[in-house]
């Protein structure tokens, strides 16, 4: 018997959105899913309405969402059986590998959606994933003679407490981050498709965005102002801001790969000449050379990039920046930085704001070259402080000296060469010169 | 050859130096130009001086040191040439000449060579010399045993030039013991600053006075220098003093290591002595060295004569005064309080907070801050309502607390300090002169109060009435894995029924007859 839409809602959804108990029961077939959608009046009730627009309050002021639909239950039913994979007593159930496999394309068809047609719609999926990111475990741990039993997200059967003659107070509970603890290897499949169709989670959460995955597929959200600086915000929030803003950056560098110069656009083929240094017989026997034209290697996936899609995600990093600035944590977190390309290049953007500042605009007036405190054509340009006053022109000079002591320290501690490529590879999209 | 290693310039270094010399005067020399340019601490913890004999006949005198990097021993080399000796590097018993013009990477030996028992071979660039030890000196013994050498003295005295002789801020003065008591008189006369103790004298019963005298005046030095049985001597290290007129071989002041312990040494070039004193000196201020034979003695006085000052005294009094003072506060009559009501909207909040109040019956006194009692550096600073207020009489102040209405002072101008203390104020008091014909008005500190306070009505504060949020805070959920049970899974294998609703990807069929469990 399927289980009611209802009941799904009220034990499943409701909680997930608004916190409570997240019941995980068996899996839900597609059958099921289309038992449901026979009657989805229920998908319009107030309370689910109600918390999804709370949800999305905590991103935007006053967030536009679609109402609930078919396709939103699509994704929860996956979010559910996603859940299912990792359910402590999934070894009970009478089913052979092969019908677990099948399960689980079931459930990656379910998360596979189209890519949200506005950004109302992006918004919607951030709500659900955005929860499901969020979710957390209760395991209760019992201590015994031969060592700690953990129940996943269950309480201890008084049954086995009897039988490991555990004290009423042998045990404890542990809440933890349901993405961050240890899973089947399906739902780490899973977790990856579900991601998938939240850029905007992506965005928010860049250490848990899957491969492949471009900061340019959210660029909508940071064209505008508001969900812009809820973004950056909620990146500067984080413990380790640079980490984030280097995971950013490393998913932007595929898209704007180093331009290919006329020594770069036919390298010459290793050719066998008589000063080889390996051609004394211990050469490694090469592949047989390929006809002309073939390709040896896929590049990979590039997403199409526009100015503005670029300039939005480059000055929200930049903005970051400048708010890090503000709170004088800057220099400390820049200091532990490691010297992966990603963070070296999220490092150098500020280094390259007063060749961009024409487009992205600056954070705050002073602080780049041509153009300052200029609307940008992509909404990018997040200003903390337009007006003239008095106070406000006291506090721009104390920002401005802080940010150029910050500049200071970025050109001492990025290489030069990093700041190069970012002017080769990056600027001239954005800018569109040449 | 072994021992024999290239440094960094490829320069030949062995592990050892042999430095020869042909007399023991040239060796003195030797160290004597060293000390002056190097630290001889850094050969003397290894070297070893020996009288040798050569194979073939005539003696010689041997250094023998640890070898440093190649520039020190280039340095040991220039100065052992100048005293003729000659500078070889090796180790063990074999040791080669050190690198010349002719071979700029030094020597080594063109077929191996091995010494005798107990004898030094010595290679040259032709020659090969063989030594054997006849006796060995102890090089720290050898410089605190040489002769010192006499110098010649400015021909106007030591007072001339004191700096030349070593003594401009230090001289220690050795008195014979017949001649203490007298020197010890003279030098307190003269009032030297002086220290000093009596330190015992090898071969000497009585003990002599080692006088240490710092800065010591021209005149002292001229007098002491001259002086039989009186020998004035210069520190050269923190333990060795020479006798002025007279010069050690040795630069002492670099070899530190030749005086261990905690020995005094005081190099006498006129009797030709080296006193050791066994401990560090322990110098006693002069003034406990003299014998006091001053007889006259302080008289206390018994009783004042308080009686007569009476004549002297006269009365604080207030006259008038042309003299303009800076206003201190303003006393301001009860019929005009309705304007400084008004005025106070108008005062800046510094001053309002510097000023404090009196009411008293000719009127309201507006004070500012005057260092007595203020509660801020602001109101001590004293700026205040009482200064900005354009109403009453001015008071000024003539002592800190003491406020005179403007036109008046008091008569005669006494300390500030004395003036407080004649009219009987407290720490905080304050005294008021508002006319020329009332008494003066002692004004106690809890009697001022501040201004603001007594001017600006209480306002009533009503409780904050908090709301609680209606909706509770959204929290993540919480994953609660229900019990499944035992069930056969199935339902995941063929199409979908309808449109819209997503295709599975894997076509294969299952046969499970049972259904979820749940």
């Amino acid at each position: 018997m399927s289980p009611p839409l209802a009941a799904f809602i009220q034990s499943f959804v409701l909680p997930l959105l608004g916190g409570g108990a997240v019941a995980v029961r068996g899996p839900i077939r597609p059958s099921d899913r289309e038992d449901m959608a026979q009657d989805p009046g229920e998908l319009g009730s107030p309370a689910l309405r109600f918390l999804r627009l709370r949800r999305a309050q905590q991103l935007a002021p006053d967030p536009v969402l679609p109402d609930p639909d078919l396709t939103e239950l699509t994704l929860w039913i996956g979010l559910h059986n996603t859940l299912v994979f990792d359910h402590p007593e999934r070894d009970r159930v009478w089913a052979r590998a092969s019908t677990w496999r099948r399960l689980e394309g079931a459930t990656r068809t379910f998360l596979t959606l189209p890519a949200a047609a506005d950004e109302a719609e992006g918004l919607a999926r951030h709500v659900s994933i955005g929860a499901f990111v969020q979710l957390l475990r209760r395991d209760t741990v019992v201590a015994t003679s031969a060592g700690e039993v953990r129940f996943l997200g269950q309480p201890m059967p008084r049954r086995r407490l009897r039988l490991l003659a555990v004290p009423p107070t042998g045990h404890r509970e542990e809440l933890v981050h349901w993405l961050q603890a240890p899973h089947a290897p399906e739902t780490e499949r899973l977790i990856e498709d579900a991601m998938r169709t939240s850029p905007l989670t992506c965005l928010l959460h860049p250490h848990t965005a899957p491969p492949g995955w471009s900061p340019l597929q959210a660029s909508d959200f940071l064209r505008s102002r508001g969900s812009a600086r809820s973004i950056v915000y909620t990146w500067a929030r984080a413990a380790d801001w640079v980490a984030v803003g280097a995971a950013v950056m490393s998913a932007l560098l595929p898209s704007v790969p180093l331009p290919q110069t006329a020594g770069d656009a036919d390298p010459p083929r290793a050719s066998v000449a008589p000063s080889d240094p390996w051609a004394g017989g211990e050469r490694p026997e090469l592949p047989p050379p390929s006809p002309p034209g073939e390709m040896l290697a896929l590049p990979g996936v590039v997403v199409p990039t526009s100015p503005e899609a670029l300039s939005a995600v480059v000055g929200a990093l930049i903005h970051l920046h400048f708010l890090k600035v503000v709170e004088l944590q800057a220099r400390l977190g820049a200091l532990a930085t490691g010297r992966d390309p990603g963070t070296l290049a999220f490092l150098a953007l500020p280094l390259v704001l007063p060749m961009i500042a024409s487009v992205t605009g600056t954070p705050s007036p002073g602080l780049g070259g041509a153009g300052l405190g200029r609307a940008s054509a992509g909404g990018a340009v997040l200003p903390t402080g337009g007006s003239a006053n008095s106070r406000g022109g006291a506090a721009s000079g104390t920002v401005a000296r802080r940010w150029a002591e910050y500049l200071d320290h970025l050109g001492e501690l990025v290489p030069r060469r990093t700041v190069d490529n970012l002017l080769a590879a990056l600027v001239p999209r954005i800018t569109q010169r040449q | 050859m072994q021992g024999l290693s290239p440094d960094g310039r490829g320069i030949a270094v062995g592990r050892e130096l042999l430095a020869l010399f042909p007399t023991l005067d040239w060796l003195v020399s030797f160290l004597g130009a060293y000390s002056d340019e190097a630290s001889l601490d850094e050969l003397i913890p290894t070297m070893t001086l020996e009288h040798v004999r050569r194979e073939g006949g005539g003696h010689a005198i041997v250094l023998r040191c640890a070898a440093a990097d190649a520039y020190g021993v280039d340095r040991l080399r220039r100065v052992s040439s100048a005293t003729r000796g000659q500078l070889y590097t090796g180790a063990g018993s074999v040791f080669v000449r050190w690198r010349e013009r002719d071979a700029p990477f030094g020597y080594d030996l063109c077929a191996p060579l091995s010494a005798p028992a107990e004898e030094v071979l010595v290679v040259d660039v032709n020659v090969a010399a063989s030594y054997r030890t006849v006796d060995r000196m102890d090089p720290v013994e050898l410089i605190q045993r040489l002769q010192l050498r006499p110098v010649p003295l400015p021909l106007r005295g030591i007072a001339a030039d004191p700096e030349l002789c070593g003594l401009a801020e230090l001289a220690l003065v050795l008195v014979a013991p017949g001649l203490a008591a007298r020197t010890l008189a003279y030098l307190w006369r003269l009032e030297v600053p002086m220290a000093g103790y009596y330190v015992e004298l090898e071969d000497d019963p009585r003990p002599s006075l080692l006088l240490r005298l710092r800065n010591p005046t021209r005149r002292a030095l001229d007098v002491l220098s001259g002086m039989p049985g009186v020998e004035l001597l210069a520190p050269v290290s923190a333990r060795a003093a020479v006798e002025v007129g007279y010069k050690h071989p040795i630069q002492l002041a670099s070899a530190s290591a030749c005086f261990p312990g905690e020995e005094m040494f005081l190099f006498r070039g006129t009797v030709g002595r080296v006193e050791r004193l066994d401990t560090a000196p322990r110098f006693i201020d002069g003034r406990h060295l003299v014998q006091n034979t001053g007889g006259s003695r302080l008289r206390e006085i018994g009783q004042l004569r308080e009686a007569e000052l009476d004549p002297l005294r006269v009365d604080l009094k207030l006259r008038p005064s042309a003299h303009p003072r800076e206003p201190r506060g303003t006393l301001i009559a009860w019929e005009q309080v309705d304007l400084l009501r008004h005025l106070v909207y108008l005062i800046p909040p510094s001053a309002l907070a510097a000023s404090r109040l009196v009411p008293l019956e000719e009127g309201v006194v507006v004070l500012t801050g005057s260092g007595v009692g203020a509660r801020s550096a602001s109101a001590a600073a004293g700026l205040g309502a009482g200064a900005i207020v354009p109403l009453g009489r001015r008071l000024g102040a003539v002592a800190p607390g003491v406020l005179v209405v403007d036109g008046f002072e008091l008569w005669p101008r006494v300390r500030p300090a004395l003036m407080r203390q004649l009219l009987g104020l407290g720490a905080d008091d304050h005294a008021l002169f508002l006319s020329a014909s009332a008494d003066p008005v002692r004004v106690r500190p809890e009697q001022l109060l501040p201004l603001d306070a007594a001017l600006i009505g209480r306002m009533a504060l009503g409780e904050a009435v908090v709301r609680e949020p209606v909706d509770a805070p959204l929290v993540p959920g919480e994953v609660d894995n229900q019990k499944l049970g035992r069930f056969a899974l199935w339902g995941f294998g063929g199409l979908s029924r309808t449109a819209g609703v997503p295709a599975l990807t894997d076509g294969e069929d299952d046969s499970e007859g049972l259904g979820p469990g749940q």
